[in-house]
């Protein structure tokens, strides 16, 4: 499965561990703009991996195409393979309910939905599972429980969602991305409008649920990438610059224009 | 890779060209130390004696803001990669330089007892050791300024050639005591000498080792070129 960048030992790479998402030769267009070029990328299976680089470098496109956000907007097409679980996911018999069900997404902002704290969860998995309602109950618990948040919501669950704090809410999104039971969960910039506290509670929850999910996030934040990520990918200009272990991107980097970007050096 | 741009913070820069100066002064002023230190041996200089303990104190205060501005720079900066390895490598350098330093004030005090009454006993041995230590040290201060890798690599080699040099005077000045028990005193004043000489090539070395780490992010292999003198010294005792 192993191919291209990901392999060769230059590019520090994870072999050894499975990969649960593959790219390859990946190229994006909005339109005429073509804003990926041939990309490889592995992303190992429970780990974590940033994706970093500067604005309009392609980070955030890549990680909409892993559950085909492309689709809603004409004009936007991607050519490549990205295989998830022995499929290609760019493939238009894919059906993209079950494909978002297994690869979740949550967004720089909080979207809670206009509803209770306990239908935002309930509501995802409703549209794929039929649960009784002490099934329900139990999911929505141990979902809560799990991104920290259920002490301090178990006597609001039916309260507005829209009542909870920036960084709950971000618990919350969380909470009813996992609730499907995702394989991989996908993170745009997840803690840029949360305060130093409700980042660390996110960073701390990533740290958990990469035991069971594999996780890609993007981030502007290069510390949050030191902090949180086993390994690092540096995109320029629509090109995957370098990826390698966190350790490695962020002392001793192989490329030069990523040691410019992670030192703030960049023109 | 070299960083051939400046960093888009410029007050990042600046703080950055201050830690360079800072360690440049302070490697400058060990160097002269330990040439003092050598012509207080030398030419039984007293006031270089002096001077090279005097300049001791300086040494100390710029360790002391080198570690100040580094823990600075770490808490505020953040520094990544190339910048991350030299800040760290500045720490440590620091360290190897203030202990180069006292080796060195400790070598003029000694300087001092020995050559009055040591007269019969030949110094060119411990000369042309305190050459090639101070040779290294200048070579390994002029790398660490000048982010040279394959400069360091060479010093980090050359200290091979001050542990052979220990290895010899600590023969020579055996030999000299069991002569004649009259030289043990000065006898026991040089081999100090000489250790001091020994373990300034080893900080050279650790400071060798530093500027590479911090110019390549790779290190020197883990065999180092010292310490083999040492065993053979405590080898070449048991036999005599």
């Amino acid at each position: 499965m192993n191919v291209g960048l990901t392999t060769s030992p230059e590019n520090g790479s994870s072999a050894d561990a499975e990969a649960a998402l593959s790219v390859r030769d990946l190229n994006f267009y909005y339109g005429n703009h073509h804003a990926l070029h041939d990309i490889m990328l592995d992303y190992p299976a429970r780990q974590v991996t940033a994706m970093i680089g500067p604005s309009g470098c392609g980070k955030s496109t890549l990680l909409r195409v892993f559950n085909r956000m492309y689709d809603l907007y004409p004009g936007q097409r991607a050519t490549g393979e990205v295989i998830f679980d022995g499929m290609n996911i760019l493939e238009r018999t894919v059906s993209l309910d079950i494909l978002r069900a297994r690869i979740g997404m949550v967004f720089q902002k909080p979207t809670p939905f206009p509803m209770s704290i306990y239908d935002n969860i309930a509501f995802g998995v409703r549209l794929h599972e039929r649960l009784s309602k002490s099934d329900m109950d139990e999911r929505v618990q141990d979902v809560l429980t799990r991104v920290a948040l259920w002490n301090e919501v178990r006597d609001r669950l039916r309260a507005p969602a829209s009542g909870l704090s920036g960084g709950q809410q971000q618990r919350l999104c969380i909470a009813r991305s996992i609730a499907t039971r995702p394989e991989v969960l996908l993170l745009d910039e997840p803690t840029s409008a949360l305060d130093p506290i409700s980042t660390a509670r996110i960073e701390e929850l990533l740290d958990e649920l990469k035991e069971e999910f594999t996780i890609a996030i993007v981030t502007h934040n290069m510390q949050q990438a030191a902090r949180c990520a086993d390994r690092v990918a540096f995109f320029y200009m629509g090109r995957l610059i370098e990826v390698d272990t966190a350790d490695r991107i962020f002392t001793n980097p192989r490329q030069k224009q990523t040691q410019d970007y992670i030192t703030g050096r960049f023109g | 890779m070299s960083l051939d741009r400046s960093h888009i913070v410029k007050s990042y820069e600046q703080e950055l060209d201050l830690l360079r100066t800072m360690m440049a002064q302070m490697g400058r002023i060990v160097e002269s130390q330990v040439g003092l230190a050598l012509d207080a041996i030398a030419e039984h200089d007293e006031a270089a004696a002096d001077e090279a303990a005097r300049r001791d104190p300086e040494v100390d205060e710029l360790e002391r803001e080198v570690e100040g501005l580094v823990i600075r720079l770490l808490a505020l900066r953040s520094p990544m990669g190339p910048d991350l390895r030299e800040i760290v490598a500045a720490l440590k350098i620091t360290g190897d330089l203030e202990r180069i330093g006292d080796y060195a004030a400790s070598i003029a005090r000694r300087a001092m007892k020995v050559v009055d009454e040591g007269e019969k006993i030949s110094l060119s041995g411990l000369r042309s050791m305190g050459r090639l230590v101070r040779e290294n040290l200048q070579r390994t201060v002029s790398a660490m300024i000048a982010h040279d890798p394959s400069q360091a690599t060479e010093v980090w080699h050359a200290d091979q050639g001050v542990d052979e040099h220990y290895l010899t005077l600590f023969r020579e000045l055996v030999t000299y005591m069991m002569e004649d028990p009259r030289n043990i005193r000065s006898c026991t004043e040089l081999l100090f000498i000489a250790k001091n000489l020994e373990r300034i090539g080893d900080h050279t070395t650790n400071i060798a080792e530093r500027v590479f780490y911090a110019a390549t992010g790779d290190n020197l292999p883990a065999l180092r070129p010292r310490g083999g003198a040492r065993k053979s010294v405590a080898k070449d005792v048991k036999k005599s």
